[in-house]
């Protein structure tokens, strides 16, 4: 059994689908992810939309996106059912599990890094960027620190 | 007077920069100032780029829809290649477009 991970499902139905076909579309999907050990985390409705080019000869569809726990044969299974399916256009699985834990960590360095700055008794924005964000522009950051 | 000496050096590389840019214009002498661009995605302290937020991703694909190059945006490194896959992600989803004409 491979590991679970967080995944984004994004999938754009044809403007022609009714309300009704998206539902059941939406129900194939939960009971997927559910079939394959799969935990469904979030869903959102983004509507009818424009696309920013034509797909097929669609010029709008309607987006879906679609949070969930699993594993990659979950992913794989969901990947092929949405091909098969003639009213989605378009879709996309992303992994975000690692970016946001990465976001997550940047996010609590930089409040420790403020906090001990408050501790110290120092204004909590330093002259140098407190985030490793910087580009290694070392001169600039020097000569930024001497003035 | 040192302080003069000072700013002069300062000025130098500047200055020598901006002579060879002149030179290809045709030898213009004025120092060109520029301001310092700043990483937009640091000032704000976004740690996560969003594929899905097409709105925010809009002023990195100027008409052609080409990605904007960070010499020009003024984005760090890190943060370009985040908006790269960004772009590219949204894309697929026609949030935004590959190409205009």
């Amino acid at each position: 059994m491979s590991e679970t991970r967080l995944y984004e499902l994004v999938y754009i139905v044809s403007p022609d689908a009714t309300e009704q076909a998206i539902a059941d579309l939406h129900t194939q999907v939960e009971s997927i992810v559910a079939r394959l050990h799969g935990e469904m985390v979030r869903t959102e409705t983004w509507g009818r939309r424009r696309l920013a080019f034509k797909i097929g000869k669609h010029r709008e569809g309607t987006y879906v996106l679609e949070v969930f726990n699993g594993t990659g044969e979950l992913t794989k299974e969901l990947d092929r059912r949405l091909k098969v399916s003639d009213i989605v256009i378009r879709q996309l699985i992303v992994r975000v599990d690692e970016e946001l834990r990465l976001a997550e960590r940047t996010r609590a360095r930089r409040q420790a890094e403020v906090q001990r700055r408050i501790d110290r008794g120092l204004p909590p924005l330093g002259s140098r960027r407190s985030s490793s964000d910087d580009d290694g522009r070392d001169d600039d950051a020097a000569s930024g620190a001497e003035v | 007077m040192f302080n003069e000496r000072r700013t002069g050096q300062g000025a130098g590389p500047k200055g020598r920069g901006s002579s060879a840019r002149g030179a290809d214009k045709g030898g213009q002498r004025r120092p060109m100032f520029r301001r310092r661009k700043v990483c937009k995605f640091c000032t704000d302290k976004v740690d996560y780029i969003d594929y899905k937020d097409a709105k925010m991703l809009i002023p990195f694909v100027p008409e052609r829809a080409k990605i904007l190059p960070r010499r020009i945006s003024g984005v760090c490194a890190m943060h370009q290649r985040k908006l790269q896959t960004a772009i590219k992600r949204a894309r697929q989803l026609a949030l935004l477009p590959y190409a205009t004409d």
